[in-house]
């Protein structure tokens, strides 16, 4: 009974989410332009939220400079199609430079534990930005750099990237939870849990955590270079600013860090807020995004989804205890 | 070299500064046994765990588990190979279920014997049983009583399928009930799954009763091995660590 229950709670969540996805894929005929641009910034910040989630929700690492990985798609990208490349092409191989990268620094950093990991990638983001700023002849220095305009109708543009984006961050999703339920998957989760009892069960601990971040780092590039396309400009300071992290950290700790929907969830949240009530006074929007954090982790840690999800488990707890105290 | 022996700790020796924790201990454990490790507080018998499991670098020694020289390894490596531990201060999984760690367990572990998510499941819920936590076990670790988070990391080490393991002082926090009732578990369990046990421990009553052969450690250094009666006449360990009284108690059992 149980089961066969489960499975028609399994198959109604899986109508739900399809009807959702047809319902966004089809969206963009209905709203202006201006909505499909923002919601296209949100399919991006869920994109790079569910990689914070991964790393600090599911793991227990905070990489405050994660956004490194977003500057680097964006700028691999524009690098190689100024070169004449495909935006494909171009887009492989910045994300597979972000791998890259986050293999060849996660050695020595994810050593680090707690504040020291957040600040050195931090470090990490700064010296990557200053090292796009200095050369010129490749990067375009702190000016920027420009990349090909698609030579149709913007709005037409536009719609692309809302699908684009859109499936970005369907994909990414659908990653991440096939990673958090495979055995990898215990291994993240043990390592947020308690990192030597994880080592001393067995766990690979350093594989483990590279590996975490390398496929954050992955789908971290993958928005960057979207990004970049889309904007058709960026600039070193743009794409390489620690707000973008920290904007998405908060969007992953309103939806609920260490749950699969939550960084959506935040994502829509934040981004609707910041848009629709911060846009009158913008020079108040970093003030408002600090209190918020402090309020989600004092009053809701657990965020949106979190604190549903609890709410749900206590119900469901309460039931089988009285069962098994009349069997036993 | 008598192949029956497991484990072979070769003049190991850890120095913290001038302070000599574990100073040039050597001893074998062979398959099949239940070893008792004790001796007073700070004596460095949860240093030298600390050692064999890969936990902390030694400063000097060998350790060698079935003929493999191990000494370099990292604490996973040595898991993966079937020695393991748990530890005298609790370190569960925080945020999971009771369950859930033990799966982990059973995941991971030791690499010949490794488990899918199915597989694991099911070892899980049978280890569960036999150990008496499937009442408690969608219950968060942080929701449980000590004993029977004692009860749990036992559960998680078994889950692993180890050959040699470790229990540091397991019994601690238990009333003289329930440590009876864990007597007879690890008993029951070693002869099941025939592990080889090292066994750190207070109670003495506990580890009289249940030891093949005890070593004792005092300061650092290994005073006295031997079966359980000659420890407790040994004049060193009496004055170390018995006392006289008890002592003849106990010889008097």
């Amino acid at each position: 009974m149980n089961i066969t229950e489960k499975k028609i709670n399994m198959n109604k969540t899986i109508i739900l989410i399809l009807a959702l996805i047809l319902l966004f894929i089809l969206l963009p005929r209905f709203i202006s332009g201006y909505y499909v641009r923002i919601f296209t910034a949100i399919f991006m910040y869920a994109t790079i939220a569910q990689g914070f989630n991964l790393m600090s929700g599911y793991m227990g690492y905070l990489p405050f400079g994660n956004v490194m990985f977003f500057g680097i798609g964006a700028y691999v990208t524009a690098i190689f199609m100024g070169k004449g490349f495909s935006f494909v092409c171009a887009l492989l191989l910045a994300a597979l430079a972000a791998v890259l990268t986050s293999i060849i620094l996660g050695f020595p950093v994810l050593r680090l534990r707690g504040h020291y990991f957040a600040i050195a990638t931090i470090g990490m983001n700064g010296a990557i930005m200053s090292v796009v700023q200095n050369t010129t002849e490749i990067t375009g220095g702190a000016m920027g750099t420009t990349l090909p305009i698609i030579p149709r109708a913007p709005g037409i543009v536009y719609n692309y990237f809302y699908l684009a984006m859109f499936t970005l961050m369907v994909v990414t999703t659908m990653v991440m939870y096939l990673v958090i339920h495979s055995k990898f998957g215990y291994a993240v989760r043990s390592i947020k849990a308690n990192e030597e009892a994880a080592n001393s069960m067995g766990i690979n601990t350093t594989y483990t955590k590279i590996t975490a971040w390398a496929i954050t780092a992955l789908f971290t590039s993958i928005a960057g270079a979207l990004y970049g396309y889309w904007m058709s400009f960026i600039a070193p300071e743009e794409v390489f600013d620690v707000m973008i992290s920290v904007n998405t950290i908060v969007m992953m700790l309103i939806g609920g860090a260490g749950t699969i929907l939550g960084p959506i969830i935040g994502a829509f949240i934040i981004e609707t807020v910041s848009e629709f009530a911060w846009s009158g006074f913008m020079e108040y929007h970093l003030a408002a995004l600090g209190i918020a954090t402090i309020i989600i982790v004092f009053f809701v840690p657990r965020g949106v989804i979190g604190s549903l999800g609890s709410m749900i488990r206590n119900k469901k707890m309460a039931l089988p205890k009285k069962v098994g105290e009349s069997n036993g | 070299m008598d192949n029956r022996v497991i484990l072979d700790i070769q003049s190991v020796s850890k120095h913290f500064g001038a302070l000599k924790a574990v100073d040039q201990v050597s001893f074998w454990v062979e398959q099949g046994e239940i070893v008792g490790l004790i001796g007073p507080n700070g004596a460095g018998k949860t240093t030298l765990t600390n050692i064999v499991t890969g936990d902390l670098k030694k400063t000097e020694g060998q350790v060698f588990f079935k003929g493999q020289n191990i000494s370099h390894l990292q604490p996973f490596q040595i898991a993966r190979i079937g020695l393991t531990r748990t530890y005298q201060i609790v370190k569960p999984l925080e945020g999971m279920t009771v369950e859930e760690n033990v799966l982990v367990g059973s995941l991971f572990g030791r690499v010949d014997r490794k488990n899918d998510l199915n597989k694991g499941r099911k070892k899980t819920r049978e280890i569960m049983e036999l150990v008496g936590l499937d009442k408690k076990k969608d219950l968060l670790v942080s929701d449980i009583t000590l004993p029977d988070l004692k009860r749990m990391e036992f559960a998680r080490v078994l889950a692993m399928d180890p050959e040699v393991v470790f229990l540091d002082e397991v019994m601690a926090g238990l009333n003289p009930s329930e440590v009876e009732e864990a007597s007879e578990l690890i008993k029951r369990i070693r002869e099941d799954k025939r592990l080889t046990i090292i066994y750190i421990e207070h109670i003495m009553k506990a580890v009289m009763g249940i030891s093949d052969r005890i070593i004792v450690l005092h300061h650092g250094k290994k005073i006295c091995e031997g079966s359980p009666k000659e420890v407790c006449d040994n004049p060193a360990v009496i004055e170390a660590y018995l006392g006289k009284r008890y002592a003849k108690e106990m010889i008097n059992k």
